[in-house]
């Protein structure tokens, strides 16, 4: 939105030519500085999925590999036994898609309809619906567990994904209305006026006016809903059982202080995998996602 | 939204179709364990193509890590009405959940197949909470097993200590040395299983009474408070590093040559040997230190329980999975993998591929029978009910983490801890 | 349907529609409504019950709040909590502004830049808490990596020590979040007004000052919602410490999510769970109802300055 006129301007272009190439040098310094931080358990997560266990358990977990194999990586996702099964991550992966994608596409939907209701057709007490909807956003996990429990028993869900969708669903909407309603009040209300006045209904105007401005909140909603539900994991063991698990219930089987043994590079690729389908679409989309919340899905 | 909402209803129906379908009693069943990786999970898939090989549908939910996780799943269950067919489960939540009524009665296949003459003793009390067998024991752990460091008592001329004075005696040159003496990496659990075998070291009775029927007046005592002084003094022979380290690491650090001591149960075997540590190269194994001369037995034991079905499927794969887990055959493949002991003591473990620790740990056991030493774990949840338990661990793990404890306040908070908890 | 019915039912049907904005909204409502309001009423019912090992609705009386608060973990965790979410929420936001900042200074590659800090937030904590433990841990990470390198009186041993370990928390929560800070910070700056920020290059105030001055006072509503949803995730943390130090040393540590779970789930005492999942509430309040009576005082500000 504003960010064409933003391109005019430079802040660093102040002072002379060598004022301005030393403090250039500053940033670069500590942006890369930042980026090895952050990149850093990435980088040893990654490192280690090619190292053999003994080597690991003898030398630690930061070292550079002796050699490169790429053995591990086919057993994390093909052969390694988890949950008793022999399959390595693949099943769960499928699993998390099946329950990610539905539970993403539905709350991303309901909170678009939520949201340009609450911004655009202002009725009595819509704050509070608004509050009441957003509250849902805090609740810990912990506390609703059991509850939950019960409500999916009573309507025949427990240990489906289905219900893992509805959960995810339920919950999730929370956040997107939140994100969408404070997308959609930047919208001039004269554009919903002026289409009311030619006689467009509630649907219309979403369709017509609302949808077509929505791509970046849209983009934001999928980024939030997507990762989080991905590397959702309490619900994700609870919730479903033998088959269904999904990749998170796999992951802390590898990360359990139980009394068996670790194999950390399996665990290393493992991780990878899990780590893949969010972190792809985090790079695909965080262009979009800044770009999103420029236009105001947080305000 | 009604497409949605219509979408929704669908899938619902779909899934509550499926569940009845069959109506010829085949044995089915759905076991819940900790048991998700590695080795332990190929003991269990062992378990389900035995299972399947005698007609069975088998499936199966492995819930890692933490134990809350899997009581949280078995919780939920509850509460939504669909009690898994077979659990984990272990210690005195076996009469928890036997109480609340919703466990199956196993005494049918029990007797037709003797489990009583077969089980350790100590154990049938676990399993038969009220008279009646509602669970199976898998297999019998030690937890006070020592694992020593050859390199180190060599180089220094060292024998394994029988009591805990020539423990402390063997610390003090082993620090001088430059050694650290005891590998430990810190956690409610571990520091806890560390206290387990110096309270029951040093005094027998009183590891009873504090540990295994929560009585307040012992863990006041002066024998509490010494123990707790022993615990202190063995904390100082740790090196600094045993937060945030996992066990693993520990017991690399004694195979290693690092260290000379390893206080962890039999699982460590297990570990040691998948790492390619051998036994009596790179480590020795015995008994944790007494003070009371004989063979000294700390028991842990994993067991599966069965909870009341409504489908006839479950109920008779209930009875298949009982008598499959109680069989010398899965009882062998599944503790060689795990380095514990069969929960049978007519397993014959020259045989099989176990270890000379494992068939020590066998012969231990029988000893502490006869002598009348066996005792149950506190520390790995085989005595008393968890809320107590829990309230002893962070008091002992707070013991180990902060110096400025001392014993008798440690002493005291523990009884104070358990009280609040009653 | 009869026929004769039929313009009642159109009606109906018009009538419906002058509903649709609310109607529309009806089944999250529903659902909001059981998932916030039923599911914390139940719970506030189930801290003053008889539950044990599974939910049992009898009146037990308020003995679990007292038992909880003179539990030494649960205050530690409490206070954990206050500490650690002041401190993790003011780093975040410090850390964020500056690598927004830094990465406003039309820097090349800026897609490259952004998406490092930001793909924290992608990965699980049960991965990432694991691998921060083995490198703040002495004996494998950072202090035995200076040992190698030669520096043999390197000392880096905080997730050791029971005074520094909350801090070590913090780090990697600001590691995690601070991402999340930059992404809206930056999406702030971009909405800035280019001709405020000339003007004060104009009267040739420095770039720093022109930040401080000028740019940064002019987001500050995006500082407000920042804080809101970091408050959130500090209360909510679980897996983190879970990961990183299990709660440890000794308790120093715990959150009060891990009470919850541990008491709901391992010890099998539901109701002293229930009541510790009711204190996690009231902090929450603490946090919301200011910012809730913010926020609908801004709204009438909002609604009064634009007519």
């Amino acid at each position: 939105m504003a960010e064409v006129s933003h391109q005019a301007y430079d802040p660093l272009a102040t002072g002379s030519k060598t004022q301005q190439a030393r403090s250039r040098g500053i940033v670069y310094v500590l942006l890369t500085f930042f980026a090895l931080l952050y990149l850093s358990p990435l980088l040893i997560i990654f490192m280690n999925t090619f190292r053999p266990l003994d080597e690991i358990v003898r030398e630690g977990f930061i070292s550079v590999p002796d050699s490169l194999s790429l053995k591990y990586w086919g057993e994390a996702w093909g052969s390694f036994c988890i949950g008793g099964t022999c399959e390595g991550v693949s099943r769960y992966f499928s699993n998390t898609l099946l329950m990610t994608i539905p539970a993403t596409i539905f709350s991303t939907a309901l909170g678009l309809v939520n949201g340009y209701a609450l911004s655009k057709w202002r009725f009595k007490c819509d704050a509070w619906v608004f509050g009441l909807i957003t509250l849902g956003v805090f609740l810990p996990a912990q506390m609703t567990l059991l509850p939950w429990a019960f409500v999916l028993g009573q309507i025949g869900l427990s240990n489906t994904i289905m219900g893992l969708v509805l959960v995810h669903t339920v919950q999730g909407t929370s956040f997107t209305t939140l994100f969408c309603r404070n997308y959609f009040v930047a919208v001039p209300d004269d554009l919903i006026k002026a289409a009311r006045i030619d006689g467009a209904g509630f649907w219309r105007i979403f369709r017509r006016i609302m949808l077509p401005l929505s791509p970046p909140i849209v983009i934001v909603c999928v980024i939030w809903q997507f990762t989080g539900i991905w590397n959702e994991f309490l619900f994700g063991t609870v919730f479903t059982s033998g088959e269904n698990q999904p990749i998170t219930a796999a992951i802390v089987a590898f990360s359990g202080s139980g009394t068996g043994e670790r194999h950390y590079n399996v665990e290393a690729a493992s991780v990878i995998f899990a780590a893949l389908p969010p972190l792809f679409i985090y790079v695909l989309g965080g262009k979009y996602f800044v770009r999103g919340l420029t236009s105001g899905a947080v305000k | 939204m009604t497409k949605f909402g219509k979408l929704l209803l669908g899938t619902t129906l779909a899934a509550t179709t499926t569940y009845a379908t069959s109506v010829v009693a085949e044995p089915k069943t759905n076991m819940m364990h900790q048991w998700a990786q590695g080795s332990e999970a190929a003991a269990i898939a062992k378990l389900g193509e035995m299972f399947e090989a005698q007609g069975g549908t088998w499936n199966q939910t492995a819930i890692s890590g933490h134990t809350s996780n899997t009581l949280a799943k078995l919780r939920s269950d509850v509460v939504a009405g669909n009690a898994p067919a077979a659990v984990q489960l272990k210690g005195p939540e076996i009469a928890e959940w036997n109480a609340t009524g919703a466990t199956a009665n196993l005494d049918a296949v029990a007797a037709a197949e003797g489990w009583d003459d077969v089980v350790a003793p100590e154990l049938v009390s676990v399993m038969k909470p009220t008279g009646n067998w509602v669970a199976a024991p898998m297999n019998i752990h030690r937890v006070n097993w020592l694992y020593s460091s050859p390199k180190i008592l060599n180089e220094l001329g060292l024998e394994v200590p029988k009591t805990w004075d020539e423990f402390n005696a063997a610390c003090d040159k082993i620090i001088e040395a430059g050694y650290v003496c005891i590998a430990h990496g810190a956690a409610d659990w571990s520091d806890t299983t560390t206290f387990d075998s110096v309270v029951y070291g040093m005094d027998i009775d009183l590891y009873r009474k504090a540990f295994q029927e929560a009585d307040v007046e012992a863990m006041r005592s002066q024998g509490m408070i010494d123990a707790f002084a022993q615990l202190r003094k063995m904390v100082g022979y740790m090196d600094d590093g045993i937060n945030g380290r996992s066990w693993e690491q520990s017991m690399t650090m004694t195979m290693t040559g690092e260290a000379a001591f390893f206080l962890m149960g039999d699982w460590t075997v297990a570990s040691a040997n998948l790492a390619g540590f051998k036994e009596g190269v790179d480590y020795f194994c015995d008994q944790t230190p007494v003070n009371w001369g004989g063979d000294g037995f700390i028991l842990n034991a994993d067991s599966v329980v069965f909870f009341n079905q409504k489908d006839e499927d479950y109920v008779e794969g209930q009875k298949l999975l009982a008598s499959i887990i109680m069989s010398p055959e899965f009882q062998v493949t599944f503790n060689v993998a795990k380095g514990s002991i069969p929960s049978r003591t007519d397993v014959d473990l020259s045989e099989g591929g176990f270890t000379q620790c494992q068939q020590k740990g066998l012969e231990d056991l029988k000893a502490s029978v006869e002598q009348g030493t066996l005792v149950r774990s506190m520390a790995h949840n085989m005595t008393v009910l968890q809320k107590y338990r829990g309230a002893m661990m962070e008091v002992i793990t707070e013991f180990v983490a902060d110096d400025s404890i001392t014993p008798e306040e440690a002493a005291n908070q523990l009884a104070d801890a358990v009280e609040l908890q009653s | 349907m009869a026929r004769s019915s039929k313009p009642a039912a159109q009606g109906l049907f018009q009538r419906l529609s002058g509903w649709t904005p609310q109607l529309v909204l009806v089944p999250t409502l529903l659902a909001a409504f059981v998932y916030v309001v039923v599911f914390s009423l139940w719970t506030l019912w189930i801290s003053i019950s008889q539950s044990t090992l599974l939910p049992n609705m009898a009146y037990g009386g308020f003995g679990e709040y007292a038992a909880l608060w003179q539990s030494k973990r649960w205050i530690v965790a409490y206070q954990n909590l206050f500490l650690f979410g002041t401190l993790y929420v003011l780093g975040s936001l410090i850390v964020g502004t500056l690598l927004a900042i830094l990465i406003d200074q039309r820097v090349k590659f800026e897609s490259v830049w952004r998406t490092i800090f930001l793909y924290p937030l992608a990965i699980s904590f049960i991965v990432t808490g694991t691998v921060w433990r083995w490198i703040f841990h002495p004996q494998t990470g950072v202090e035995r990596a200076l040992n190698d390198l030669g520096w043999i009186s390197a000392q880096f041993d905080w997730i050791t020590d029971r005074d520094m370990a909350l801090y070590v928390v913090v780090f990697t929560g600001i590691w995690h979040a601070s991402g999340f800070a930059m992404a809206l910070v930056l999406a702030g700056l971009r909405s800035v007004d280019s001709d405020l920020i000339k003007a004060a290059q104009i009267d040739g105030a420095s770039m720093a000052r022109t930040y401080r001055r000028v740019v940064l006072p002019t987001i500050w509503p995006i500082f407000v919602a920042v804080t809101v949803v970091l408050l959130q995730f500090a209360i909510k943390t679980y897996d983190l410490v879970v990961a990183l130090t299990q709660g440890g040393p000794g308790v120093a540590t715990t959150v009060p999510a891990i009470v919850v779970y541990d008491l709901m789930f391992q010890r099998g005492q539901i109701a002293q769970g229930a009541a510790a999942a009711v204190m996690i509430l009231v902090a929450l309040a603490l946090v919301l109802v200011p910012y809730l009576i913010w926020s609908i005082w801004r709204d009438k500000q909002g609604k009064r300055t634009h007519g």
